[in-house]
């Protein structure tokens, strides 16, 4: 079915990035209100989406495509909007909704670059992920490593660069292996529509389907983060602002997971990675990922890149499990997906405000931070168990799901991962939560510290911003940890779309 | 000793991944995407679906003309970010330039560079160029200002304010003609059909030459903002 | 055939580049020698001894080489050099604290 409203979300987060430069040279006190303003537009279009297509969200029709200057789908640029993509745009949209109004709180000095690359970000992962077309798609994460590349450096500070030129090195490589393996499924199908590749893409020698899909497997392994290219994933996590981190860590991760779904098994298909051998290594290797994560955030000392380690385990998890290819692979994937994009971005958001006074991230200076501010603290230590996966929350729904599927698929090295990972995440985390009840003493030269006198959110109103995100973080992963019953029809649509390959095909190349 | 050892090392492993490559390679067909799919489509009926004479424009700017949206956002975001981390330096003021022999030339030559971007960027339609390449020529007259009579002179005449209204214009300039096409055609990006002359003139081919005209602006200003970032200097009692 | 050896040459020689050298601009140069070099493969094996595919006034239709790979290989070069400005932007900044570009003096660069 045609419709307009997909291009708009979009076309007006690009237009207000675009708009953005102009109102601050005329007057930089009316930014704020069109920041505010294209949210609610986009919030406003997404609610309307939903109202009108409830039934077919509901009973798993839904089938929404834009074809971009009226050209048919192996000619020009499709959108398409299906239960996956419809599911992933919504939690993006919620997750990037709270860390932007996070932002008005935190970001001071340069806001409107600020809000203009955050804007590209918003762009960019709506794009990335409704667009029908390969090439489209490069395009898109290209827009995507570019508005976060410069925006890890946001603070200008020496780790800062350090960390976006390593950033940066790594996922232009992987860029440029994504345009290669474009560019070669073009010229051996003379296509690049994904339903029309995937309509061919069996048809090939098998020697080529495995150079193809080589090349993408290693950009997106290098994009995600995945066990031979992890190195540049922490020191980017620990340099960055929070809300940056957040994005990194809790949207950016997710759409490149979203655009693996999408190549392997739309695009490529899962018979042919299972005929290439595939499968196995890349389990294994995911497997061995996480478990190389949640090693190496058992010696880290310093909180956030203890995050970001902890981040590579989940993400080998999440991969693995839905490398398995089967429903409840799928089931708890998603739902992993979900409660990992909230509980990480709301453990960023909490450490930007609970680490404001602190000299470093490091684990001697956590010493006190959670006696200056407790009811923050409370929420991050709600944030903390349920990423070990205590049982009323949503970390532990998710994570018994994947358990699940592990054991059924008879993978009993993943079930081990699973438990190993919230095991050593015990230990990890109880370290630090110990540390912040630590009475800390001020010395004199502490107190004459700038960090001290000086604190980053001066202004009231900001500080409540700042904290009523942490505490919106909270509550959804504790509804939703009661309530995740409420995800399982959305969850069994998305997983629907994903195994019905021949209906994405029929209707994208059929009108 | 040990560094040898690390370049054999490397080196070696070079050569295995050339070779898997060049086995790879082997295995790709001649080239047969012509008789098939889009480019026949696209060379067959590309003149008279858009009315461009250059079909890579064709491509670029109708049939794909959202990977070129894309592509410009991509600038803006590089300038972006450009602009943000270079922000804490300033410009070293310098009125003094090169020697009378130099600035007197490129006095004469400097209105013909900007006539041939120009060029460029209105027949990107008919002949080889377009936005993108006539941007750049655009971006080299600021160069030339800043280095030929100093940067103080290209400051009073394009200051970056004037540069990044002029980029925000371009962007705008492409933005809007899309949401002119789900207007007027119902189809974001959709080539404007009211605005199609006979092929062939310097205003044919639909909305095609506005859009490249935006790009061009969008392309010079950006590329200067950037050129002007990186000459930056900082002082030392900075902030 | 040559087009395939031309081009591992010139990606194996960026890949040098950016492994082997300290020097954090010869990285970016290797880089830039890697995406080039598949530019360059995409042009040259899209050529199949056609003409650009450029109409003109008053002539028949002749053979023409592809034009989608050149529309998209001209994307690619623009977002190439764009990361690489924002690159060289990023080294420039870091070299205000460090003072120099080499990979192997930064610390923070190697952890």
């Amino acid at each position: 079915m045609m419709e307009t409203r997909i291009i708009l979300l979009i076309i007006v987060p690009l237009g207000t990035a675009f708009i953005i430069p102009f109102i601050d040279l005329i007057n930089a006190k009316l930014r704020r209100f069109f920041v505010l303003l294209g949210i609610s537009i986009q919030i406003f279009n997404l609610t309307s989406i939903v109202v009108q297509y409830f039934d077919q969200i509901r009973d798993g029709s839904l089938f929404l495509q834009y074809h971009l200057g009226g050209w048919q789908p192996p000619f020009g640029i499709n959108l398409v909007m299906d239960n996956l993509s419809f599911l992933f745009i919504a939690i993006v949209t919620l997750s990037l909704l709270f860390i932007i109004i996070y932002s008005i709180g935190y970001v001071g000095h340069h806001e409107g670059k600020f809000y203009v690359l955050y804007f590209i970000i918003i762009a960019a992962s709506n794009g990335a992920m409704l667009t029908g077309d390969l090439f489209n798609m490069y395009v898109f994460i290209e827009l995507l490593t570019i508005a976060s590349g410069a925006l890890i450096a946001f603070q200008r500070s020496h780790p800062g660069s350090e960390a976006a030129i390593k950033y940066l090195f790594y996922n232009i490589i992987a860029g440029s292996l994504i345009f290669f393996g474009v560019l070669l499924t073009y010229f051996n199908l003379g296509t690049l529509t994904m339903a029309d590749v995937a309509n061919n893409f069996a048809a090939l020698e098998s020697g080529i389907q495995l150079f193809i899909t080589a090349i993408f497997l290693t950009a997106l392994l290098i994009k995600m983060g995945v066990f031979p290219f992890l190195f540049w994933l922490p020191k980017s996590y620990d340099s960055s602002p929070a809300p940056v981190t957040a994005v990194l860590s809790g949207v950016l991760s997710k759409i490149y997971l979203y655009l693996f779904i999408r190549l392997i098994w739309t695009v490529i298909g899962f018979e042919t990675i299972v005929a290439l051998n595939l499968n196995i290594l890349l389990i294994d290797i995911a497997l061995f990922s996480s478990f190389l994560g949640h090693v190496f955030a058992l010696q880290a000392n310093n909180i956030k890149r203890l995050l970001g380690y902890s981040s590579i385990g989940h993400i080998g998890m999440i991969f693995a499990v839905i490398m398995l290819n089967t429903e409840a692979g799928f089931y708890g994937g998603i739902l992993h997906i979900i409660a990992h994009m909230f509980m990480k971005a709301g453990l960023f958001v909490a450490c930007g405000y609970l680490l404001q006074y602190t000299v470093s991230n490091h684990y001697r200076d956590f010493k006190g931070v959670g006696l200056r501010d407790k009811p923050v603290f409370i929420a991050f230590i709600i944030l903390l168990l349920s990423m070990i996966g205590m049982p009323p929350l949503l970390g532990f729904a998710s994570k018994w799901f994947i358990l699940m599927a592990f054991l059924e698929a008879q993978s009993y090295f993943g079930a081990f991962i699973v438990i190993f990972g919230s095991l050593t995440a015990v230990i990890y985390y109880l370290r630090y939560i110990a540390k912040g009840f630590e009475e800390v003493r001020l010395s004199e030269d502490d107190l004459k510290m700038e960090v001290f006198n000086q604190p980053l959110l001066s202004v009231l109103y900001r500080e409540k911003i700042v904290t009523f995100i942490t505490y919106a973080y909270t509550a959804v992963i504790i509804i939703f940890g009661f309530g995740f019953r409420f995800l399982n029809i959305p969850l069994r649509m998305s997983i629907e779309s994903i195994m019905n390959v021949e209906r994405y095909i029929e209707l994208v190349l059929g009108g | 000793m040990h560094k040898y050892l690390k370049k054999t090392l490397v080196i070696s492993v070079f050569i295995l991944t050339a070779i898997a490559l060049y086995e790879n390679f082997l295995l790709v067909p001649e080239y047969t995407g012509l008789r098939t799919g889009v480019s026949d489509y696209i060379i067959s009926s590309g003149l008279s679906d858009t009315g461009s004479l250059n079909l890579i424009t064709a491509v670029l700017y109708d049939y794909r003309a959202f990977d070129s949206l894309g592509e410009s956002t991509v600038i803006f975001g590089a300038v972006s970010g450009i602009v943000l981390i270079l922000s804490r330096k300033m410009l070293p003021v310098s009125s003094r330039g090169l020697s009378f022999i130099v600035k007197r030339t490129f006095g004469l030559v400097t209105p013909f560079i900007a006539l041939f971007s120009l060029y460029v960027i209105t027949h990107g339609h008919l002949s080889p160029g377009g936005g993108f390449q006539g941007g750049v020529i655009l971006a080299v007259i600021s160069i030339i200002f800043s280095i030929v009579y100093g940067s103080a002179f290209d400051y009073r005449r394009y200051s970056p304010q004037v540069k990044t209204a002029m980029e925000t214009m371009g962007a705008f300039t492409f933005l809007g003609l899309g949401v002119v096409g789900i207007l007027m055609e119902g189809f974001f990006l959709k080539n404007l059909g009211f605005l199609t002359a006979r092929t062939g003139t310097l205003i044919s081919a639909g909305s095609i030459p506005y859009v490249n005209f935006g790009v061009g602006i969008k392309v010079g200003a950006g590329l200067a903002i950037i050129f002007y970032s990186m000459i930056q200097k900082t002082f030392k009692e900075d902030f | 055939m040559r087009n395939n050896f031309i081009f591992i040459i010139l990606f194996m020689l960026g890949l040098y580049a950016l492994i082997m050298k300290t020097n954090l601009i010869k990285n970016v140069i290797g880089l830039n020698i890697m995406e080039a070099s598949i530019f360059f493969w995409v042009i040259a094996f899209s050529d199949v001894g056609g003409e650009v595919a450029i109409h003109k006034m008053g002539e028949e239709f002749s053979k023409f080489n592809d034009p989608v790979p050149q529309a998209l290989t001209l994307t690619g070069i623009v977002i190439g050099a764009s990361t690489a400005a924002l690159l060289l932007t990023l080294i420039i900044e870091l070299n205000q604290f460090t003072d120099t570009i080499d990979r192997d003096e930064i610390e923070g660069l190697n952890n």
